[in-house]
């Protein structure tokens, strides 16, 4: 809310600087975003006269001016056609403009120019923020206006203003004269109250009107007053001023009264021409389904029967704490005006502002909620303004159609409590004296304490919120740090997900892999990216109702598309290798539209280009990982993923079960993410697919003392066969010694044969309690072949 | 007879002398020693020999013989010796080639300090919980005392799956879960990942929360204080201070901001903090007794804090990150500098 200090001062003494009073407003809960000097959007731009002009000798459009600026005089070379005796604006050497254009003394065509004529541009206005000052034109003043004077300062803009953010919480600070009450506790002076005082002049307002509410829910309260005769002017030099300042135009006097309300008392209030209330009534009902009504900034709104409208007898005339209707408005010759004052509910205006995409300073104001004492002191505050600028006669009598409602909330409540919730001292006295500062009254009943507490207040419903006014007025400096004095000793410690997740990573960064992080909502294209078939699971994404941009816009089923962009940005970025990973959740709906939370599924996925990088390479980190998480019975698979190089990808199984994939990102997909100079490998498997038995401490197994016994054995198989179908055949032969073994060679070759290749694999052999013997390791290397021989068709080469 | 034993000492000696390798030293002993040596030669020869004269020939060969073999056995140590020394010479390495190891890889930021701020809370008696990212409106909002159609929810840009489900904008929404799950005492911290509709210069749609929550009998706004200057001292510096200010949350109150003395400055004031002096980092209070309430938690006789933070903002803090996008744009050149 942007406060100019001049216009608090009308209620509260302030006579400390600027600077000071926004800390004093932070401290007891303001935070002041911004001090907004008027007079400093452009400086050294001062009032001055020209006293004399003469031609340039050297440019037929330049004029050499000398002009008095109360503490000397100054000469200014210029192009605008000025004669002597005018009062206008000079920026001096070292000025700068709102622009930032920093103004110089020089020579202008070997004449001396020690500054520069100004218009409304250079002191950041427009023609519409001034009185009288022309678009294109340099800024003129009256005779007689102190030479020297800053010339923002001459055009009235001389305010301080600060820019404060009320909470939520405290609706009723947003108004002038509502903060005021608010800088005097932070001042710790008095609040002086707006003058409300105007004469009637006959007549009755129920002649003029009548009001009926149907919704009183909606519409707790609706207070309505007339004024005839009314005599449309501009508003005076201060209303104007006061409004500009906090970003208001100017219209006419009632217009502008009715905004000055608003951003003084906080009470929206709207201005009827009597001729549009037909019937001469005003019906606040919900609308019926379809009706429709044209507002104000001339477009048509469909309604429905939640949104409240203000009728006259025949149809609706606005859409209630919005925006009148397209005729609403205050015109040359409206001669007769009905002032609505009225509270309207918070959540409604709110729903049916954004339904209808209707937004205005009213229903802003009506969003975060207009207490019950507003809209009388409201009314009488524009009444008031009226009779005090002769806007209209006013007529005899208000209408007040209200709910019955609380005036008071009492809240009873003990120090004791206050003491428990903030854990420092809370002297009665000074307790008594804060409360009482901020409105509230307390009455002692002996042991208990009773805050009674006003309308406009209807944040303050507890004891927390009494514990809160105290302490805010009182200071935290009071309370003293203490680390759970009174409560409980609770174990604390990090649970299992947890620390597998750490290993997970750990183990990643052990095998060189950096950690990324990437957003968790990618554009709807993924899948097509990633050539995912059309009944791919992984299509199923949930969409955002309001996203940033398409880019971002549904949850991700998978990390692969991050993964593989977060590859492209470092290729395109000139990085020449990167091994990445992440851990992170995708999002898996169990039906769409969304009825229920989706799973949401931890995943981890590698990715990794340059130099010295293959398949293996990522492999290894992925068998790392594995024997990390102590999973043993693990497969690769030859994999069909619609984005992995056909003869490079593998499916990868634990326990059984599909964890996840690795492999050569196919390049025609690789271009698609715009890498054509790299080979691109990706892996990515489900956490919890793997980490079954990631935290388990296995006993330790006993181990050989005798020599380890090797053998070599060199076969041929087909083309098509895995070494682990291999390795799998030998470590199921009648091999009872066998404790490990290794493919270690293969040979493809003419003697070898078109579709075969030689696989040379390494065994060794050892046992518990002895050396085994040559006929023992002979007899098992028998077994292990013919396995061979039988399971996967090897021949001794 | 004692002539010859001389010439072949001589001969012998000399050619041992002169050998220089290893080989050559060998083909010395097969001409001496060897099985049809000239000193073996000699032995065979003592037939010859006048039988009283044996025993003194006999010695003298053997004299000859170990004179010979001595000599050789110390030749060939030296040959050996500095065979062995230019060997080690000539595998001689340039010791600051690189390595070929696999070298480290690097946890991210966010990861490294989500992992320090855990480990400075479950010192204090903390355990960590981690509900979904994708939340109902009932825990993100409505259970922490924020209404539908309340002007509260402007504090968050919010992106909505459907009119009832949230990406969730506060990691708050786990404490909800927890206090709907748990009675107190409860102690818990909730790191993870939020979503606001909010995309510029300063802001991530996307951003890491920390958030704390302790509900028991007796927890004061003094506790509050305590945990986090505790926090403050651990993660930034033993010297920083604490500073609490009024504020509102819906689901705490009273409710503070709370700023921390500028850890670039030490509170003399700097452009990070923009001279003041303090840096505002989290949000705070005691938990509003309505949301204890709503959550079925006993609001009489329990009370409790609860605390959020950026970690995003900590990071950028701490490792003097100037733009918070980097940290999801994952450059390379810029992962590889958190080893």
């Amino acid at each position: 809310m942007l406060a100019p200090i001049s216009w608090l001062k009308d209620y509260v003494d302030i006579n400390v600087s600027p600077e000071t009073l926004a800390k004093k407003l932070v401290g007891i809960g303001f935070e002041v975003e911004d001090i907004i000097y008027q007079n400093k959007k452009a400086t050294s731009v001062v009032v001055g006269k020209i006293i004399n002009v003469e031609k340039h000798p050297n440019a037929d459009r330049l004029r050499v001016t000398q002009i008095d600026i109360g503490s000397g005089v100054i000469q200014v070379v210029t192009n605008v056609p000025v004669e002597g005796g005018e009062t206008i604006a000079v920026a001096l050497d070292g000025a700068v403009l709102a622009d930032g254009h920093a103004i110089k003394r020089g020579e202008l065509r070997g004449v001396l120019s020690e500054g520069m004529l100004c218009g409304l541009e250079e002191v950041g206005l427009s023609a519409e923020e001034t009185d009288g000052q022309k678009a294109g034109d340099i800024l003129r003043f009256e005779e007689g206006t102190p030479l020297g004077t800053n010339a923002l300062d001459a055009l009235g803009y001389d305010d301080v203003i600060l820019d404060v953010a009320i909470t939520a919480n405290r609706p009723d600070c947003n108004g002038i004269y509502k903060l005021a009450k608010e800088v005097a506790v932070a001042l710790s002076t008095e609040c002086r109250d707006p003058h409300i005082g105007y004469k009637t002049a006959g007549g009755d307002v129920n002649d003029v009107v009548s009001v009926e509410v149907k919704n009183s829910d909606l519409c707790p309260r609706y207070m309505a007053a007339a004024v005839k005769n009314i005599r449309i002017a501009p508003s005076s030099k201060l209303i104007q001023k006061r409004l500009r300042a906090v970003g208001i135009r100017p219209i006419n006097n009632i217009v502008d009264i009715t905004n000055y309300v608003l951003t003084e008392i906080g009470q929206p209030m709207h201005s009827f021409d009597r001729r549009e209330l037909g019937g001469d009534k005003i019906l606040v009902r919900t609308a019926a389904v379809g009706e429709s009504i044209v507002t104000l900034d001339g477009k048509k709104n469909t309604l429905n029967d939640s949104m409240l409208v203000i009728c006259d007898a025949y149809r609706p005339v606005a859409v209630a704490g919005i925006m009148g209707g397209e005729d609403s408005g205050i015109k040359a010759d409206t001669s007769e005006v009905v002032f609505e004052s009225a509270k309207f509910a918070r959540d409604n205006i709110r729903r049916t502002s954004r339904a209808l995409n209707l937004r205005s300073d009213s229903s802003a104001r009506f969003e975060k909620g207009v207490d019950f004492a507003s809209q009388e002191l409201g009314l009488k505050r524009a009444l008031t303004l009226v009779y005090e600028c002769g806007a209209g006669d006013i007529v005899d009598g208000v209408i007040d159609v209200a709910v019955d409602y609380a005036k008071v909330r009492e809240i009873p409540f003990t120090i004791k409590k206050l003491r428990d919730i903030l854990g420092c001292n809370v002297p009665k006295a000074r307790l008594i004296n804060i409360l009482q500062k901020l409105g509230i009254a307390v009455r002692d009943e002996g042991g208990s304490l009773v805050a009674v507490v006003k309308e406009d207040r209807e944040d303050i419903v507890g004891v927390n919120d009494i514990a809160e006014e105290f302490i805010r007025v009182y200071g935290y400096r009071h309370i003293k740090p203490t680390l759970f004095e009174y409560a409980a000793l609770t174990e604390g410690g990090v649970p299992d997900g947890v620390k597998v997740i750490d290993k997970i990573k750990d183990t990643l960064c052990a095998c060189g892999l950096r950690e990324a992080v990437t957003y968790s909502f990618t554009s709807p294209q993924f899948a097509d990216k990633l050539r995912l078939p059309a009944d791919d699971d992984r299509r199923a994404a949930v969409k955002l109702m309001n996203p940033i941009g398409e880019a971002l816009s549904v949850m991700r089923t998978t990390l692969a598309h991050s993964m593989l962009e977060t590859l492209a940005y470092n290729v395109t970025h000139f990085v020449s290798e990167a091994a990445l990973f992440e851990v992170a959740r995708v999002y898996l709906p169990h039906s769409l539209p969304l009825e229920e939370l989706p799973e949401e599924r931890e995943k981890i996925a590698i990715g990794a280009y340059g130099e010295g990088v293959d398949y293996f390479v990522v492999k290894g980190a992925v068998e790392n990982l594995l024997d990390a998480m102590n999973a043993t019975d693990v497969k690769y698979v030859r994999s069909a993923e619609p984005f992995l190089h056909p003869g490079r990808g593998a499916d990868i199984y634990v326990n059984g079960v599909k964890a996840g994939y690795i492999g050569e990102v196919h390049p025609d997909v690789a271009k698609d993410y715009g890498v054509d100079n790299f080979r691109l490998y990706i892996a990515e498997l489900f956490a919890d697919c793997i980490t079954a038995d990631a935290l388990e401490r296995r006993k330790v197994a006993p181990f050989t003392r005798f020599p380890v016994a090797e053998r070599d054995l060199a076969v041929v198989v087909d083309e098509e066969v895995f070494a682990s179908d291999m390795t799998d055949a030998a470590s199921k032969a009648k091999a009872k010694d066998l404790v490990g073994l290794k493919v270690f060679d293969t040979y493809r070759g003419e003697q070898i044969g078109e579709g075969k290749k030689s696989v040379a694999i390494r065994f060794y052999f050892a046992n518990l309690e002895r050396t085994l013997t040559d006929v023992e390791i002979n007899q098992q290397m028998d077994a292990i072949l013919s396995a061979l021989k039988r399971k996967v068709g090897a021949k001794i080469r | 007879m004692k002539e010859k034993l001389d010439n072949i000492k001589a001969a012998a000696l000399r050619e041992i002398e002169l050998a220089s390798t290893t080989a050559e030293l060998n083909n010395v002993r097969v001409k001496y020693l060897g099985k049809s040596g000239e000193i073996s030669l000699l032995m065979r020869d003592m037939a010859t020999v006048a039988k009283e004269d044996r025993p003194a020939m006999g010695k003298l060969v053997n004299e000859l013989r170990n004179a010979v073999e001595g000599t050789l056995i110390a030749k060939t140590e030296q040959i050996a010796e500095l065979e062995k020394q230019a060997r080690l010479k000539a595998e001689a390495i340039d010791i600051t080639l690189p390595s070929s190891a696999q070298r480290l890889g690097s946890l991210h930021p966010l990861t490294a300090i989500r992992r320090e701020l855990i480990d400075i809370f479950t010192g204090m008696g903390f355990t960590v919980a981690d509900g979904p990212e994708i939340e109902s409106d009932l825990f993100n909002f409505q259970l922490l005392n924020i209404p539908k159609d309340h002007p509260s929810r402007d504090m968050q840009d919010t992106f909505y799956v459907n009119d009832n489900i949230v990406l969730r904008t506060q990691t708050s929404a786990v404490q909800a879960r927890i206090m709907t799950n748990a009675q107190p005492p409860i102690r818990v911290v909730s790191p993870g990942k939020v979503y606001r509709s909010d995309d510029d210069a300063s802001h991530s749609p996307i951003f890491n929360q920390f958030e704390g929550l302790a509900v028991d009998e007796h927890i004061t706004m003094g506790d509050l204080q305590g945990c986090l200057t505790t926090f403050a001292k651990k993660i930034f510096s033993e010297d920083t201070k604490v500073r609490l200010r009024p504020s509102y949350f819906p689901f705490t109150e009273p409710s503070v901001e709370v700023d921390v003395t500028c850890s670039m400055c030490h509170g003399k004031g700097c452009r990070v903090c923009k001279g003041t002096g303090w840096v505002e980092i989290l949000g705070a209070g005691i938990v509003n007794p309505a949301v204890l309430d709503m959550c079925g938690i006993d609001s009489k006789k329990y009370s409790g804090f609860a605390f959020g933070f950026g970690i995003d903002r900590i990071a950028m803090i701490k490792y003097g990150i100037p733009n918070i996008k980097l940290l999801y744009e994952n450059d390379v050149r810029f992962l590889a500098q958190f080893n």
